[in-house]
């Protein structure tokens, strides 16, 4: 048997496992990718208060607790049919802006950017962010600091705790803005401007400039030609905190858009028998297997998923990058996987230039940030989250009280898509039964682009993101084990 | 008097992965002094440094999967005798490389003395409950002792 099994892959969480099936050439016939999924939810959410769900689902996930605090909160705007008022609604997109910053700066200098900026050829004790420190220097590295810094400073202000924000609630927000704490946030959103700036400049020189990263993103074992998701506004501009969704095919032309509470009607979810992860798709097009392409349902969210889906970006700066992004990779829809890591900036750079849209809108100080609810009721909430599209979705009681909780999480929707990514990138590099140490880099390389986030959880010490491959042979023997951090 | 501070690490949502959560809070009923902050952190790396930083000594208290030993056991690190740390933080470097990429920057107000309680609460369960299972509900007291101990030892 030829399995190959990842099982920790550095630098993300949970308990990775990637199974490999090799046919009798000893090349890849598939892949599957085997995450531990939290359960239970929606027996832990049954029968507690609704107004509890932002501060109770913001711990689902250390990554992404603002964007559950506002997934939840969203839900209940509609469930308890109220909506924000006008100054509420703008402090949330600004904390909401305040988060992005901090998450893509984070995934770009300390998580995917060591691939590029280190080198995909270095070796993995050097690709990550003290090796990033040592070749841009440490001047730089306080800029990263300091910049991730000020995007946890913004939502602490707004939010009461960076990483547990306390804010949201049903037909509002708890806390408004003094005029010190604008002043505080625009010198903070001025500095990260030009720190997106530097870092596409960044981009540029070292990845860009680089043909043989170019010829890298555009290589074959990184592309797929899937759909595309993700919030836009009125305009059709991407939107992190608000909007319909849109659904975009291989060519950038829209296939449909649906309001949040419509998603039951758009969305289906797969159940496979080897994992508990569901692999959701689009009902319309249906399931067609872990194949890519017109006639399957699969669709791609997060940064590169929203670029695609959206018809641009709605701030001067991050449109002109926008624009370049398409020029360089030749048009719509960009389906090159290793792609996300420019989206990614291009994202950072629109989240600081919508934040100074925010700050500087003399209603962000208004303290008319609450409209009373209404009658509990049914309720859809949708935001983007840095990864991707996430969805709450809450049924109350007459007495407020959760009756049923459902969740979508960013990475289960590109569950599909790293699931074939991860496939491909074995593909390319497991030829006729050889397996070198690079396969375990370019494995992670393709499902690190999409910046996922498996079991939300767990602190358990001591490991690094383990990480194994198992490869089995054509007759389901067990071939060779790759390990790192086991 | 150190300034110190005693972080609980855990999700305190998911069960055992918590522990830390509950001996934490068990310590702010038990432990009233000026220089020694309490604090609970669902966070990894980057964040976890951020609350560290200008205390001369840390002791963080978070579940942990040791290798041959018994659900519930308790062991006492140093920081430097871990060669990586598991974030709870799939998006966050390990808090080893956090410490030493501050360093390496210049910063120089971490923790001279970090110290992690670990309990091993073996696999964990990916269900959601607030709950803690009896072995580790247990090893609770037995936790907060040891970190007293630690506190007074070094006071």
């Amino acid at each position: 048997m030829k399995t190959i099994t990842i099982d920790p892959i550095t630098r993300l969480e949970g308990h990775g496992k990637i199974s490999i099936f090799l046919d009798n050439k000893g090349d890849v016939e598939n892949a599957y990718l085997q995450i531990p999924e939290l359960r239970g939810f929606e027996r832990f959410a049954q029968g507690r208060r609704a107004e509890d769900m932002p501060q109770i689902t913001s711990r689902i996930c250390g990554v992404c607790p603002v964007a559950h605090h506002f997934a939840a909160t969203k839900a209940l705007d509609a469930a308890f049919n109220v909506a924000p008022t006008s100054a509420a609604k703008k402090l949330r997109e600004l904390m909401y802006m305040g988060y992005f910053i901090y998450d893509h700066i984070l995934h770009f200098y300390y998580l995917g950017g060591p691939d590029f900026v280190v080198g995909p050829d270095a070796p993995a004790a050097k690709r990550n962010v003290i090796g990033v420190i040592e070749k841009v220097g440490v001047e730089i590295g306080k800029e990263v600091i300091k910049h991730r810094a000020y995007g946890q400073k913004i939502t602490a202000i707004l939010g009461g705790k960076a990483t547990h924000p306390v804010c949201g609630l049903p037909g509002g927000v708890s806390k408004g803005l003094n005029k010190d704490e604008v002043k505080d946030i625009e010198k903070m959103v001025d500095s990260c401007t030009n720190f997106a700036k530097f870092s596409l400049k960044l981009f540029d020189d070292i990845v860009l400039q680089n043909k043989t990263y170019v010829d890298l993103i555009l290589s074959d074992p990184y592309k797929l030609a899937t759909y595309n998701m993700g919030l836009v506004d009125k305009n059709n501009k991407a939107n992190f905190y608000d909007g319909m969704v849109r659904v975009t095919d291989q060519k950038g032309k829209e296939v449909v858009k649906f309001e949040p509470q419509d998603y039951t009607k758009h969305v289906e979810e797969r159940v496979e028998d080897w994992t508990y992860i569901k692999f959701p798709y689009l009902k319309k097009v249906g399931w067609n297997g872990f194949n890519d392409g017109k006639d399957s349902g699969i669709y791609r969210v997060g940064p590169l998923g929203r670029v695609n889906a959206a018809e641009g970006m709605a701030t001067p700066i991050a449109q002109k990058e926008y624009e370049k992004f398409y020029e360089t990779l030749g048009g719509k829809s960009v389906n090159s996987t290793l792609a996300f890591h420019w989206a990614r900036l291009i994202e950072l750079l629109y989240a600081t230039e919508r934040a100074k849209e925010l700050i500087k809108d003399s209603e962000i100080t208004s303290q008319k940030i609450r409209n009373p609810v209404g009658k509990p009721g049914e309720g859809v909430g949708i935001v983007e989250a840095a990864r991707g599209t996430l969805i709450h979705h809450y049924k109350l009681d007459k007495n407020g009280l959760i009756d049923k909780a459902n969740l979508i999480v960013a990475t289960t929707n590109n569950a599909g898509a790293i699931n074939m990514s991860v496939r491909d990138a074995a593909k390319g590099i497991i030829k006729g039964g050889k397996v070198n140490d690079g396969l375990l880099n370019m494995v992670e390389m393709a499902f690190r682009a999409y910046d996922p986030c498996f079991a939300c959880a767990t602190h358990t010490l001591p490991g690094g993101m383990p990480l194994e491959i198992n490869i089995y042979d054509y007759k389901k023997n067990l071939y060779k084990k790759l390990k790192q951090n086991i | 008097m150190k300034k110190t501070i005693i972080l609980g690490v855990g999700n305190p949502i998911l069960r055992d992965d918590g522990v830390g959560i509950h001996v934490a809070e068990e310590l702010k009923k038990q432990i009233k002094k000026p220089d020694i902050k309490i604090d609970t952190a669902f966070t990894g790396g980057m964040n976890l440094l951020d609350m560290m930083i200008d205390h001369d000594r840390a002791i963080l208290i978070d579940a942990v999967k040791m290798k041959n030993r018994k659900i519930g056991d308790i062991e006492l690190f140093n920081m430097n005798e871990l060669s990586a740390f598991h974030t709870g933080n799939p998006h966050d470097v390990s808090l080893p490389q956090a410490l030493e990429l501050a360093r390496k920057l210049g910063e120089k107000r971490i923790p001279r003395d970090i110290r992690i309680v670990g309990i091993n609460i073996g696999e964990l369960s990916c269900e959601f409950g607030e709950n803690l299972s009896n072995e580790i509900k247990k090893a609770v007291p037995k936790a907060v002792d040891i970190v007293k101990k630690e506190v007074e030892k070094n006071d």
